[in-house]
């Protein structure tokens, strides 16, 4: 087994509530993400999944424990962790092409590669007839299919996703998640991705780490054993598969023990 | 002739209906012609005093007589006063409302100062603004730099800050340093609002040079209004609010096209 891609060991953060009192948002919070793995945050609203992943990305700073990535501590926000949002966060005044290439223009890699690189996500991304339209005129997957592009042509070393298909309706969704997956392939991208959705954890990742709440921890680190080893490209093949019913019932145990008790009772 | 859409007969008054563009434009024309057909006719009836209400055809006469004589000067010094007070206006409020935006360190340095500034109505400064400056050009651009300058750096802060927190991250974690960020996003964001705040505000100048006009001025159309006055020419001074008015939506929809222009991203899917 090689090393971790991405190691996260005991991290912690506290908000202040007044001068006196802190609460933990999260919490002694440790787990690995192996190179080339897809791996989800799964849990209840509140268990701090976010707010890991914007720690990892360095848009906010632990309380405690440390993120290491490569085998280096991470600092400041940076190339090697990119991030896609759950909002849009395409340049509108930047055409699509332009858009993909802005990090690697800020990045001051040269034109003729930028634009070599940029063509290909384009084109992995199925958005070469837009190459040339500026984002108000796309639709939403189209905005996120962006988001994605421009993060990769950037070359990051692990891809960070914040419900990145949180906004989209459910046809757009599944799509977004087969493409998720095969790019993941393809480009041989390791990716940490934020969700609240069962279903969507199951068929992308390779791995799941469940968080429960107060404080967010990792209650489960979950490898789905039942898709055998292998990544499958279309929703349907994995929701046939064996094991999977019994996966999505047992994470659905999780889900109420870990969550928000005071409305089930 | 249009063609039955359906079977119901389109009410003028329905709740939630959009109107055609053509209809909203005639009901917009429709209400002007009505305002002056009143007057016109109020004046040939004798219900108002024609010295102190000349007729809308009078004003328009006087008008392009002015127009024929020195008024042309007036118009252009009022012209000027208002372009190059504005130029200054922007020079000083775009960078530093951009600069409170971005940074809540220069925000809170500067915000508490320009905030009381715009409590203080400019036209009380007119009185120290003359001693300070004399009877020139200066006491004049003085005010409408001031009337102007803090509304535009709060408008200009406000909608830098409301420059969305993931555009800014998004940069972020794409490896951008803070003068990237600065001018690669935040700039090129909030570009579009500073020119509505400039068209705003713009509006507000016009206000500012009547009122210095009228005080402190034997120039600009302001200036002649009240020259008017002491003859009771009422014509010429309703000819002079007409001037303003129509150079006021003049330079709004030079904004407006300036807009359109600059900013071809902004315009949705058709």
């Amino acid at each position: 087994m090689s090393a971790a891609k991405l190691a996260l060991r005991r991290l912690g953060k506290q908000f202040a509530l007044n001068r006196q009192e802190t609460v933990a948002a999260v919490a002694e919070v440790s787990f690995e993400v192996m190179e080339n793995e897809i791996c989800t945050l799964l849990g209840p609203s509140g268990c701090g999944k976010s707010t890991v992943l914007r720690m990892v990305a360095g848009l906010e700073r632990p309380s405690g424990g440390d993120i290491a990535l490569d085998g280096r501590a991470i600092g400041r926000p940076d190339r090697d962790r990119g991030m896609v949002f759950q909002a849009y966060t395409s340049f509108d005044w930047l055409t699509v092409r332009e858009n993909v290439e802005y990090g690697m223009r800020i990045n001051r890699v040269p034109a003729g590669e930028r634009r070599e690189r940029a063509a290909h996500f384009i084109e992995l991304m199925h958005l070469t007839k837009f190459r040339d339209a500026y984002p108000r005129q796309l639709s939403g997957g189209m905005k996120q299919r962006v988001a994605i592009a421009r993060t990769l042509a950037n070359g990051p070393s692990i891809l960070l996703m914040d419900e990145p298909f949180g906004a989209l309706d459910a046809e757009t969704r599944w799509h977004m998640q087969e493409l998720l997956v095969t790019i993941a392939e393809e480009t041989r991208t390791t990716v940490l991705m934020v969700t609240h959705d069962i279903e969507e954890a199951i068929f992308v990742s390779d791995r799941i780490i469940f968080m429960s709440r107060q404080p967010g921890t990792v209650a489960a680190d979950i490898i789905p054993a039942f898709k055998q080893g292998r990544r499958w490209r279309r929703k349907e093949e994995v929701i046939e598969l064996p094991g999977y019913g019994e996966l999505e019932r047992q994470i659905m145990r999780l889900m109420r023990q870990h969550g928000h008790r005071d409305e089930s009772e | 002739m249009t063609p039955p859409s359906n079977n119901r007969r389109e009410r003028w008054f329905e709740f939630l209906r959009p109107i055609s563009a053509r209809r909203a434009w005639i009901l917009g024309v429709a209400i002007w012609v009505l305002f002056f057909a009143f007057w016109e006719l109020g004046v040939a009836a004798g219900a108002v005093t024609e010295l102190l209400v000349p007729s809308p055809h009078k004003v328009l006469m006087t008008l392009i007589g002015m127009l024929a004589g020195d008024f042309p000067a007036d118009i252009a010094i009022s012209i000027y006063r208002i372009l190059l007070s504005f130029l200054g206006a922007c020079l000083l409020a775009v960078p530093l409302g951009i600069l409170m935006g971005s940074f809540r360190t220069a925000e809170a340095f500067f915000n508490p100062f320009v905030s009381a500034w715009r409590y203080l109505p400019a036209p009380s400064f007119i009185p120290i603004l003359l001693m300070w400056l004399g009877t020139g050009e200066g006491p004049k651009l003085a005010l409408l730099f001031i009337g102007v300058v803090f509304f535009l750096i709060t408008l200009i802060m406000d909608h830098t800050k409301d420059v969305r927190r993931e555009i800014v991250e998004t940069a972020m974690t794409l490896g951008a340093n803070r003068r990237q960020i600065l001018w690669t996003v935040i700039v090129p964001a909030v570009l579009p609002d500073v020119l509505v705040a400039m068209r705003q505000m713009l509006a507000v100048s016009w206000t500012y040079l009547v009122i210095a006009e009228i005080v402190a001025s034997t120039t600009g159309i302001g200036a002649m209004m009240m020259r008017a006055r002491r003859f009771l020419h009422t014509d010429e001074i309703m000819a002079g609010i007409v001037v303003i008015g129509v150079l006021g939506i003049v330079f709004d929809m030079l904004f407006r096209l300036g807009h359109h222009l600059a900013f071809p991203y902004l315009r949705e899917r058709r």
